[in-house]
């Protein structure tokens, strides 16, 4: 009996422990003028760490805002975010971007790399502000890993569109973050680019163990993920 | 207003600072320039007021020629007081009188009106003469007759060494020229000047009209205490009230006086060129930010606190601010000689550039108050930029952003600023006054820009597209035409007051003699030659106006029975009335160009009393009211007079004016000598040297000559005002500019839009020029006002010259200056008309 309930405070345990995000009752209404706009409506959802998750749905669902919700970018209008067990809704903003900073990863659609650094520094941009030791080699050694060893000096207006986003991915994973952002990271790329950024990011996500909330309308890249969530609507389908 | 970073984030955030100015060192290049400019007018400025003054107060001993100086004015004075001085200090005595001193046996003799000064061997008591040929000094002394005259003189004259001219009508011999003499504060700053033996005395008649006066400068010996001997010889004068005593302190108060009001106009020129400085960066700034919108909010998405990011871009304009203020301070000191060799020729004064750490930290201080009151609302805007953007890839454009918080700490700072520019200024008020308009100048703009918006939104838009476009660009939400209105504004302001200043300047030199300006002063005429010289001069040209008024020295003993002196500060315009006696005169009528404005003329029911006219601005400085009584001392004697009017005198117009007039009834039974002037209809006909020779005595001063001179400071005093103008003129263009950027710039994306859409560029342009052309053709107008205004106030308060109101150029500078602006407009916009498609939509 005693066995029986220890084992399940343990799994009990278990699974607060690993649980990395959680929404409460999350909704989003933006006003414009006179008109309330409910984006995001009452959604409740769990995730748990190493998880990979996308979300499809038509343009307008509310995906990109949620999951600017989760990286603390925005504030919701109703409802609770926990990130690793703290209500991130009820911090103040340079408090959540201390959390973004440590364990966040963001990449873009539209890559948005600093246009005057180098690929490099680029990367580099996140090592420094978690004070890694020798931010400069750590960008590079990422990038080589990338395939961008001839690139490294380069300005992103010198970059294919494809390196660009292997530059914004290698920014997003360089602190090895517990998740990973993506808002439609193939969106602007061709196929065969995305093909091996899709490849990169979920082989990283495996490799280091950390968790991808994606957006996407590339059912192919929908598909990898372990758990896909359509959001319609504003709602969790 | 800004939380304190951690210490451990600063490394990073110097970091990227430094890395972000390298590498937006172009972007920024007119915040650079604009700073820059402002700076170095403020170090040009600070660093030669200091050098000047400097250059005074180490000069103050020999500017006064002693430790103390025994003024008689125009008697000998109790010698048996000023021995008594020789028996605990060195004792120099000197006397100045004017004179006409003229070439001798040449086909056309030529006559200079001159100050003669004669000095005994122990001239100069401090600093030294400097004169050639070597022995010319010494020969002054030692033998009689002999001149020393200055280098001017001496080659407008055309001189040689041991030529023989004539004073008054003695010969004299020339024993040299005279280049320097140390005590440059009296006489010598502006006039023609000579030197000889103390012997000269008893050769010359001298009367009113030569301004005799008696001075004995005193040495005291080394090692004796100041304070002791200065106690001592005020004790021997205690009871003698002519005498005025002097102390290095005082001296040169005519000079200080002329660089304190100069350096009012610089600073006043100084700050407006600091604060349109700071309102061009706050738009450099603002377009640079919108243009690292996506920047900065990358860098939020990766972490980094705004905090954080505002701290950089403050970093940036730090490290600009030192770097620049070290330049342009380093830079003012090459300014210092080129200002020089106009302040040597007109001052006599040889400066040195002076550095002062105090001038330093003043520079880098106003410049960092400015820079910060301005940045402020720009940097403040990065609190708006959201990384939520990034996803939705829409970049609002940034405006001006004010908290609560940073309106009262801009506020606190500006009247740090205020204070640090009134403070120690030579006139507060002016200071205050210039303040206080550029802030109502600043806010009439800004009113009109919300005028205009709220208008244009009433109008009905006919089908015109660009016409269309223009007033939407005005009018849409969150538009920047408060920001253009009001840069365009104060930009125009500034250049029409300056160009008016300009113009006003360029009329007064250009200007002949008044009308009304006689040819001719005549000076020192005694009672029984008055009918003679006027006979003589009628017998030259009969057609003459010629005026021949009395003339008495009197000084100013008690005012109401109090010391005058309690009445005004030393640095009041109307202190000459009691600095020492002072010329009078009578006439049974009023001055035709000196209207009454307060009082009746003469009261011929009491022609026992002495009745005053007074020279309103005189009373008004003094304090003075109609029933006043001013007691004079007129030969020794003491006696009450009564002000009964006030008269408006225009001294400008070089006819005789007097600063006060008394009853003839009253004043014709004091002894008295004569001033004449005269206009001829042919000023040839005016024989100068024929009357030296007939009148020897009488002192000729001819205005033209008088004029010229004046001309001569007034061209090097609008040198320097065009020189600073131009200067400030360029910010002034700066700012016009990077408000037409910060316009630019948002237009970038919405040419690129309207490209797409089938605009042709023509429209683009069309509606670029009417968006212009409202802006600037409600601007002008109050432009105009506010500079007539602000000209007006510069040019008859502050250079002391009459002011007209020139509208035909006051229309052709504002054409000219919107030709330019629109030129500006047009080629920014040309470069934005042709948007490279690629990185614009690539959001690079």
């Amino acid at each position: 009996m005693l066995t029986r309930q220890r084992t399940i405070i343990l799994i009990i345990k278990y699974l607060i422990m690993s649980e990395l995000l959680k929404l409460n009752q999350v909704n989003l209404t933006y006003q414009t003028g006179i008109d309330n706009i409910k984006v995001l409506k009452d959604i409740d959802l769990k995730t748990m760490k190493k998880e990979t998750i996308s979300f499809v749905g038509e343009s307008g669902s509310g995906k990109t805002s949620l999951i600017m919700l989760i990286a603390g970018l925005e504030k919701v209008t109703s409802g609770q975010i926990f990130f690793r067990n703290q209500d991130i809704t009820r911090l103040s903003e340079d408090e959540v971007s201390k959390i973004r900073r440590k364990n966040i990863g963001i990449i873009f659609q539209s890559f948005y790399l600093i246009p005057n650094y180098t690929a490099v520094e680029n990367v580099a941009l996140t090592l420094e502000l978690n004070k890694f030791k020798d931010p400069q080699n750590e960008a590079k050694e990422l990038l080589e890993r990338f395939g961008l060893k001839h690139r490294l000096n380069n300005l992103p207006s010198q970059l294919s569109g494809g390196e660009q986003q292997r530059v914004a991915i290698a920014r997003a994973i360089a602190t090895k973050p517990e998740l990973i952002l993506a808002d439609e990271p193939t969106g602007n790329l061709d196929s065969e680019n995305s093909a091996m950024i899709s490849e990169i990011l979920f082989n990283y996500v495996k490799e280091e163990g950390s968790s991808l909330i994606l957006v996407t309308h590339d059912e192919k890249l929908a598909d990898k993920a372990q758990r896909k969530i359509e959001i319609k609507d504003g709602k969790i389908d | 207003m800004e939380k304190l970073i951690k210490l451990n984030v600063l490394g990073l955030v110097i970091k990227y600072a430094f890395k972000d100015l390298s590498r937006n060192f172009k972007k920024i290049f007119s915040i650079i320039v604009t700073l820059f400019i402002s700076l170095f007018i403020l170090s040009s400025i600070l660093t030669l007021e200091d050098s000047l003054k400097k250059e005074l107060n180490d000069n103050a001993k020999a500017l006064l020629g002693g430790d103390l100086e025994i003024d008689y004015n125009r008697s000998q004075g109790n010698l048996d007081l000023v021995n008594r001085v020789k028996d605990i200090a060195t004792l120099s005595q000197m006397v100045e009188f004017s004179t006409m001193i003229s070439t001798l046996d040449r086909p056309n003799n030529q006559s200079l009106f001159t100050r003669i000064k004669t000095i005994d061997e122990q001239y100069p008591l401090y600093g030294s003469v400097t004169y050639e040929p070597e022995d010319a000094f010494n020969r002054i002394h030692q033998e009689d007759n002999t001149i020393l005259v200055n280098e001017n003189i001496f080659k407008s004259l055309k001189l040689r060494v041991d030529e023989k001219i004539k004073v008054q009508d003695q010969v004299f011999t020339v024993a040299g020229m005279v280049k320097t003499v140390p005590d440059v504060s009296g006489f010598v700053a502006f006039g023609e000047f000579a030197l000889t033996g103390k012997q000269t005395l008893d050769l010359i008649k001298l009367n009113i009209g030569s301004f005799l006066n008696y001075e004995y400068k005193v040495r005291f010996n080394d090692g004796d205490d100041i304070e002791t001997l200065r106690k001592k010889i005020q004790d021997i004068f205690k009871d003698d009230q002519k005498v005025i005593l002097r102390y290095p302190e005082n001296s040169a108060s005519g000079i200080k006086r002329i660089i304190n009001n100069f350096s009012q106009f610089l600073s006043l020129v100084s700050i407006s060129a600091m604060l349109i400085a700071g309102i061009g960066i706050a738009n450099t700034l603002l377009s640079f930010i919108n243009q690292n919108n996506m920047s900065i909010s990358v860098r939020k998405a990766v972490g980094f606190f705004s905090g954080d990011i505002k701290i950089i871009y403050y970093l940036q304009l730090l490290i600009l601010l030192t770097t620049i203020t070290i330049a342009s301070f380093a830079l003012s000191f090459l300014f210092v000689p080129i200002a020089n060799i106009y302040i040597s020729k007109g001052l006599g004064l040889s400066i040195q550039p002076l550095f002062s750490v105090i001038n330093l930290f003043k520079v880098f201080t106003v410049g960092l108050l400015v820079l910060i009151i301005f940045s402020i609302p720009t940097i403040n805007a990065i609190d708006r930029v959201k990384a939520s953007n990034l996803f939705r890839n829409v970049f609002q454009n940034l405006q001006f952003y004010y908290s609560k918080k940073s309106i009262l700490f801009s506020i606190i700072l500006l009247c740090l600023l205020i204070i640090l520019f009134t403070i120690k200024s030579a006139n507060p008020s002016y200071s205050l006054i210039y303040f206080g308009s550029f802030f109502t100048c600043l806010l009439v703009f800004f009113l009109l820009s919300r005028t205009i918006i709220f208008l244009l939104k009433k109008l009905k838009v006919n089908s015109n597209i660009p016409f269309k476009v223009s007033i939407k660009n005005i009018t849409q939400t969150k538009s920047i035409t408060p920001i253009t209105i009001m840069s365009l504004g104060l930009g125009v302001t500034l250049l029409l007051t300056l160009a008016m200043v300009g113009t006003n300047f360029k009329r007064e030199i250009g200007k002949s003699i008044p009308e009304i300006a006689p040819d001719y002063f005549f000076v020192g005429i005694q009672q029984n030659e008055k009918e003679a010289f006027v006979q003589k001069v009628l017998g030259m040209e009969k057609d003459i106006n010629l005026e021949v008024v009395p003339i008495i020295t009197s000084g100013v003993s008690k005012i109401n029975g109090k010391d005058p002196k309690t009445f005004i500060k030393p640095s009041n315009d109307s202190y000459w009335v009691i600095r020492s006696e002072r010329r009078s005169s009578w006439s049974d009528i009023a001055p035709k160009d000196n209207p009454i404005i307060e009082g009746n003329w003469w009261d011929l029911m009491r022609p026992n009393q002495l009745q005053i006219s007074l020279d309103a601005k005189v009373a008004r400085d003094f304090g003075i009211k109609i029933g006043d009584i001013f007691t004079l001392n007129i030969y020794g004697k003491e006696i009450d007079g009564e002000v009964i009017n006030f008269r408006d005198v225009d001294y400008r117009d070089l006819s005789i004016n007097f600063a006060m007039l008394f009853n003839p009834q009253f004043a014709k039974n004091i002894p008295h000598e004569y001033l004449a002037t005269a206009k001829f209809k042919d000023v040839n006909q005016f024989n100068e040297i024929n009357m030296i020779d007939s009148f020897p005595s009488i002192s000729i001063i001819k205005i033209a000559d008088y004029l010229t001179k004046v001309t001569a400071i007034l061209n090097q005093v609008f040198v320097a005002v065009t020189l600073i103008s131009a200067i400030t003129i360029i910010i002034g263009l700066i700012v016009i500019s990077s408000a037409i950027i910060v316009q630019g710039k948002i237009k970038e994306f919405q040419n690129l839009v309207f490209k797409i859409l089938g605009f042709s560029k023509k429209e683009i342009i069309y509606s670029s020029i009417i968006e212009f052309l409202i802006m600037f053709m409600s601007v002008i107008s109050i432009a105009m006002l506010f500079a007539a205004i602000g000209s007006y106030f510069i040019i008859e308060n502050i250079f002391e010259l009459n002011w007209l109101f020139d509208f035909k150029s006051l229309i052709l500078l504002g054409f000219i200056i919107g030709l330019i602006t629109l030129f500006l407009i047009i080629t920014t916009n040309l470069k934005f008309l042709s948007p490279k498609v690629y990185p614009l939509i690539r959001n690079q």
